[in-house]
């Protein structure tokens, strides 16, 4: 048993018990200080080399001129305004797309039983597991067959596709923590099934929802691999010039860290402000 | 409403139905359709010299099975790679979610600092560490000039190449540890704590025998989880190194994508892509089973 055990044991000092009480508390602060450290200096670091102009920028620690010309060299750029914009219709319309296509098969998971739910629960449970890479790249030829390749579909419906798996499963979860008995009331006093649903299910479930909603809009935001595979020069998507800054003019860090800065803002927003729905989100 | 009318399916049928017709539109249009296609395309020639996709049978797999760089750099890397972000990021995780388990002024603040890397796009966050590391102006190496040391060379090495990019990965990870661990933290009843504490049990003989076996199961689901993510990891190493130097540094995503879209041989990036699932779906079953009779013990 492991309590007992725990209990048999003789206490030892440990390292925290040798320092003193003032001791053990500095030592606390400093853990805490370094974690903090550790995760905002890479932001920090990125913040600063943005505000460097340009025959500064390789010696970030050195000097105190700062400038925030480079943001609006950056946004003079054709493509970067053109990927900004692309970048939030794309996200704010799969999330849309996304959440409105799973409510419906999470709700179905959720509340019947048989073999049409358990045979569409055991596709979603397998195609969860299958590598993006293994269908993103035939998804290349399947888009360019179907003529939605480098444009707003061509990248919107292969990112409800992504999402369809994990979303299903997630507002399953939803549901099955909302109690039905309000639904057959409501069936009772003459609503339909999809009257019940929309009535009396889906404002229930709105919390968890939202949560899911930031989550997907982010994730849409910060995704790289299907945007590098389906898009072209007509739907540039910013994840997708960033990267191609880097291997192009790799030289230039305090243009490619000021287009970096912009691609976080939506997410630095989120983060202070949504930061209860997205903690819920992740639990989930 | 009648019970019995179109295609002979009653009205509840119809409902659940119509409830999920709109995702197995879009699963089978943009996940089974194109996972068909590759499979189709794995069995031919289809690359740029032969327009005809000549169907050649299982050659595009043997020549992956047998090629030395997918055999002896891109799995063991890819392997390597999982196990140590999943590690790392799974014992820093839990040290974070401890500390965090505290009450303190400014937890929130804590808080959100930690959250930030979720936030982050890994292109991003891998731009960053290219920054840092980068060989002549990183920061990195301005501090190891500083304390003394000879600056390095970072991403034109093998090691020190991948010491980045699991770095990245870590920092982008480590978060989502932290945060379901410490949930997991705050759900475990407090009683088991409390009879500890009469007993004077230490601060690790606590942890060691009540904590962390009461936290096991929520440790378990991560763990598989992470693991079978980090295996598809393509954006940071695309980013940080783009598999060099001399592809060194590939892991099992970019192989396919290199095979398929810099050398033109969609054949065989559909082969590697292929073998890649098949091996992800039997690892995932296999660490299902055997982390799950871990937790079978600890119960």
């Amino acid at each position: 048993m492991s309590v007992a055990e725990a209990i048999l044991t003789p206490k030892r000092r440990s390292f925290l018990d040798a320092l003193a009480p003032g001791g053990r508390r500095v030592f606390f602060a400093l853990a805490i200080f370094g974690v903090c450290l550790l995760f905002a200096f890479p932001v920090f670091w990125l913040v600063l080399t943005s505000l460097r102009p340009g025959y500064a920028v390789y010696y970030v620690h050195r000097g105190t001129d700062f400038t925030i010309e480079n943001f609006f060299e950056v946004l003079s750029q054709e493509v970067v305004l053109k990927a900004l914009i692309n970048s939030f219709v794309i996200s704010t319309l799969a999330t849309v797309l996304s959440l409105g296509v799973t409510v419906t098969s999470g709700y179905m998971l959720s509340r019947f039983r048989g073999p049409i739910p358990n045979a569409w629960f055991a596709i979603i449970y397998v195609f969860r597991c299958v590598p993006y890479v293994s269908w993103v790249l035939p998804l290349y030829f399947v888009t360019r067959a179907l003529g939605i390749f480098d444009t707003y579909w061509g990248l919107l419906l292969p990112h409800v596709a992504v999402h369809i798996c994990f979303f299903s499963w997630i507002m399953k979860g939803f549901f099955d923590g909302i109690d039905p008995s309000m639904e057959y009331a409501a069936m009772i006093d003459g609503c339909s099934r999809w009257g019940a649903f929309c009535r009396v299910a889906l404002p229930a479930a709105i919390p968890g929802i939202t949560a899911l909603a930031i989550l997907c809009w982010l994730y849409t935001w910060n995704e790289f691999l299907f945007a590098l595979i389906l898009t072209a020069q007509n739907t540039p998507i910013l994840t997708v010039v960033m990267a191609q800054f880097v291997h192009e003019l790799g030289m230039e860090w305090h243009l490619m860290s000021a287009t970096a800065v912009l691609a976080l803002g939506p997410a630095l927003i989120v983060t202070i402000f949504g930061q209860k729905y997205v903690i819920r989100g992740l639990k989930v | 409403m009648t019970s019995r009318s179109f295609l002979g399916l009653d009205e509840k049928k119809r409902f659940m139905l119509a409830l999920i017709a709109p995702a197995v539109f879009a699963l089978a249009m943009f996940q089974i359709v194109p996972i068909l296609t590759g499979a189709n395309a794995s069995f031919r020639d289809w690359s740029l010299h032969d327009p005809q996709k000549t169907w050649i049978g299982f050659s595009n797999y043997r020549y992956v099975l047998t090629d030395e760089a997918f055999l002896w750099t891109v799995l063991p890397n890819t392997f390597g790679f999982m196990f140590a972000t999943v590690s790392c990021s799974l014992v820093l995780g839990l040290a974070i979610a401890l500390l965090l388990n505290q009450r303190f002024p400014g937890r929130w603040l804590v808080q959100t600092i930690i959250l930030l890397p979720l936030m982050v796009a890994p292109v991003i966050a891998a731009i960053m560490i290219r920054w840092m590391f980068n060989d002549q102006f990183g920061i990195v190496n301005v501090v190891l000039e500083a304390l003394g040391f000879e600056p390095v060379a970072w991403l034109t090495q093998k090691w020190t190449a991948f010491l980045a990019i699991l770095l990245t990965d870590v920092w982008l990870w480590t978060p989502w540890f932290a945060l379901l661990l410490l949930a997991g933290l705050q759900s475990l009843p407090p009683e088991p704590f409390e009879a500890a504490k009469i007993d004077a049990a230490s601060a690790w003989r606590t942890f060691r025998y009540i904590t962390l076996p009461m936290l096991r199961p929520v440790i378990v689901v991560c763990v598989v989880i992470r693991t079978i993510d980090a295996f598809r990891t393509f954006d940071i190493v695309w980013t940080i190194s783009a598999g060099g130097p001399a592809r060194a540094t590939e892991l099992f995503s970019l192989y396919a994508y290199v095979e398929a879209f810099q050398f033109l041989n969609f054949g065989r990036g559909s082969a590697a892509a292929v073998i890649g699932a098949v091996i992800i779906i039997l690892f995932a079953m296999f660490l299902y089973r055997l982390l799950n009779r871990w937790v079978e013990v600890s119960k």
